[in-house]
């Protein structure tokens, strides 16, 4: 248990000296060429923001004066957790409800599944966005339907059609990993075991399959979340939604992209932590 | 692998298409000149005015024309070669640097190996896209064509900066990959024979790492593709923009992205389905799918080959070994003939 806090304190030092490093290098590069004094200087500045020496502002367009920024951001973060994870908890769902039909599934359906999602993952997140919007405002056109916003405002959130995109594109990312997975772990002797026995092949998916990838699969979110985010910043740039990202993006200053960063990172830091702690030994390989 | 490859349409005729698009850029650049051909009138045989630019397309031109009368066929073909060269250079930087940091970094100890994951993971939690943004945002945007630096500098800056922003995880990738090979039996018997490490990586890891370093090549290419296309919706074009008012933005070369983003621009002044929105569109989203289907040909190569090795070959031989125990250690398959079989 000590060890473990040695670790994790270490890793979160290292880690918010990396994240400060990173958020002053806009700073480096002045007219094409690295300038390594003004990225000090820049550095130094990030410090005192971080340490709350100096007061984090940004210049607010509407109101035409410096504001401070962590109030003001409050409504921005909540649109794009709402986004991100409802969307992550539509695709995950679908995805096991997916792969609990291609576990059932014979040879023929199979490969008729496998081929489908093998194309449909291959378009890219933006097209997704542009061909969801073409439908709605076709769909208008012809039956003088208008209840599904195609794009937000300041005023009014937009939250149907960005879920729905990334849903969509996560969906096929995790299909494609559990599919793999699960065609691998078939042959594993665990399995061969249960089956042996006499076991329900729906028993089989749900209390033995899935509680042994669960862990793995998470791994794998973890380690590709940095493209689930990817796809959220074009969604919300092309949806005009009045999140995190699409502020950033209007607002490409250095505190702005600090802020982020820790934004990001701390959440992701505390469920590592909380998962390494909480899911059983057994889940992760190990013997309980 | 090779020799699935080899007898795969699919995988023929992506190669087809890149090296058919690149050739007709690289001729165009050399037989025309780089030259974009304007028409800004189209006028009927007895010379009455029919339509000004933008015009539809049509017989002559295949693609139509944009708002300045540029013809849009002849700026994707001239476009072709940079979206191409520059996905291609910035995936091959990655590689090449990645494999000379990692694999000496690979052969080290575990504690500096921690050391380095820990430090790169800060690297993994924003997006490419808008990191890169932040970085570009103050050194590509011109307010006059006069202040524009000179082309290879702009090309040369972004693709650095674009091989730097995505090594880091590929470096972490690369450096778990060449562990767990090293991990592997093979390599602790070549190892206890006394390989050096430089033997020990040409003769056992490289084979086995070339198959997955073109799967990750391919990744890379669309990765750096869909980040450009990123770039550009943001308002940042490939080689920086011209930015003389605040919406009035355009891109400073004809390059697929940077068109796509220039053209979605002008959705508030034209009609949102037109030609020249559709056409830079769908030919990157048609250069993306092409991109992942030869990532997934070579994934599929990939995994036949490996379940070639891992199931059929050893199985197989040990249990006719097992059954033929005069000659244990005999190669089985040689000696037993083939009808046998």
């Amino acid at each position: 248990m000590v060890s473990l806090v040695i670790r994790k304190s270490l890793q979160f030092i290292v880690s918010l000296v990396v994240l400060l490093c990173i958020s002053a290098l806009p700073a480096l590069i002045v007219q094409l060429r690295p300038n390594f004094s003004n990225y000090t200087e820049a550095l130094k500045q990030q410090v005192l923001f971080l340490t709350g020496i100096e007061p984090i502002l940004y210049y607010n367009v509407t109101a035409q004066q410096l504001r401070p920024l962590l109030p003001d951001l409050q409504p921005f973060i909540q649109e794009t957790l709402i986004i991100f994870s409802s969307a992550l908890v539509c695709s995950f769902i679908a995805a096991l409800v997916y792969a609990f039909f291609f576990y059932r599934a014979r040879q023929r359906t199979r490969s008729l599944l496998k081929q489908t999602t093998r194309v449909l993952e291959m378009v890219p997140d933006l097209f997704w966005v542009i061909f969801s919007q073409y439908i709605i405002i076709v769909l208008f056109k012809t039956t003088g339907f208008d209840q599904i916003e195609v794009a937000g405002g300041f005023a009014d959130s937009i939250r149907f059609l960005p879920i729905l995109t990334l849903s969509l594109t996560t969906l096929f990312f995790f299909i494609k990993w559990l599919t793999g997975q699960i065609q691998e772990e078939e042959s594993a002797s665990y399995i061969e075991l249960a089956r042996a026995k006499g076991t329900n092949a729906n028993h089989l998916f749900w209390s033995h399959l899935i509680p042994n990838l669960f862990y793995r699969f998470y791994l794998f979110f973890r380690a590709n979340v940095i493209t689930i985010l990817s796809s959220l910043v074009v969604i919300e740039y092309t949806f005009n939604v009045q999140g995190l990202f699409r502020f950033v993006l209007s607002n490409p200053d250095l505190p702005v992209l600090l802020v982020t960063l820790l934004l990001i990172y701390l959440p992701f830091f505390l469920i590592d932590l909380i998962v390494e702690l909480c899911i059983p030994n057994a889940w992760k390989g190990g013997v309980s | 692998m090779k020799r699935v490859l080899l007898r795969d349409p699919f995988f023929w005729g992506c190669i087809l298409i890149f090296a058919t698009l690149l050739l007709l850029s690289v001729g165009h650049t050399l037989f025309r000149d780089g030259q974009v051909d304007q028409i800004s009138n189209r006028y009927a045989a007895d010379g009455t005015f029919l339509a000004t630019s933008p015009l539809e397309p049509s017989s002559e031109q295949w693609f139509g024309t944009d708002r300045s009368g540029n013809d849009l066929f002849q700026i994707m073909i001239a476009g072709a070669k940079w979206t191409i060269g520059i996905c291609f250079t910035v995936a091959f930087g990655r590689i090449l640097l990645a494999l000379l940091i990692g694999v000496p970094l690979a052969f080290r100890g575990k504690t500096l190996n921690t050391v380095i994951r820990t430090v790169l993971d800060g690297f993994l939690i924003l997006p490419i896209s808008l990191l890169a943004y932040f970085i570009l945002v103050t050194g590509l945007f011109f307010a006059s064509p006069e202040d524009i630096p000179s082309l290879s500098s702009r090309v040369l800056f972004e693709t650095g900066l674009l091989i730097l922003l995505g090594l880091p995880a590929l470096l972490m990738y690369l450096v778990s990959e060449t562990r767990h090979l090293l991990t592997q039996e093979f390599m602790i018997v070549a190892r206890t024979l006394g390989g050096s490490s430089a033997y020990q990586f040409r003769t056992h890891i490289w084979p086995h790492l070339l198959p997955t370093l073109a799967i990750v090549f391919m990744q890379q290419f669309v990765q750096t593709l869909m980040v450009l296309i990123h770039l550009s919706l943001f308002g940042l074009f490939f080689g920086g923009t011209l930015a003389r008012f605040a919406n009035d933005v355009s891109p400073t070369m004809f390059e697929w992205s940077s068109q796509f983003g220039f053209y979605y621009f002008q959705f508030t002044a034209v009609s949102w389905i037109n030609h020249l929105f559709l056409i830079p569109a769908i030919s990157l989203a048609a250069l993306v799918f092409f991109g992942n289907l030869l990532t997934s040909r070579l994934e599929r190569a990939y995994r036949l080959r490996r379940e070639q090795l891992l199931f059929t070959e050893p199985v197989a031989q040990a249990e006719a070994a097992a059954t033929q125990l005069t000659g244990p250690f005999d190669s089985v398959l040689r000696h037993t003939p083939k009808e046998k079989l």
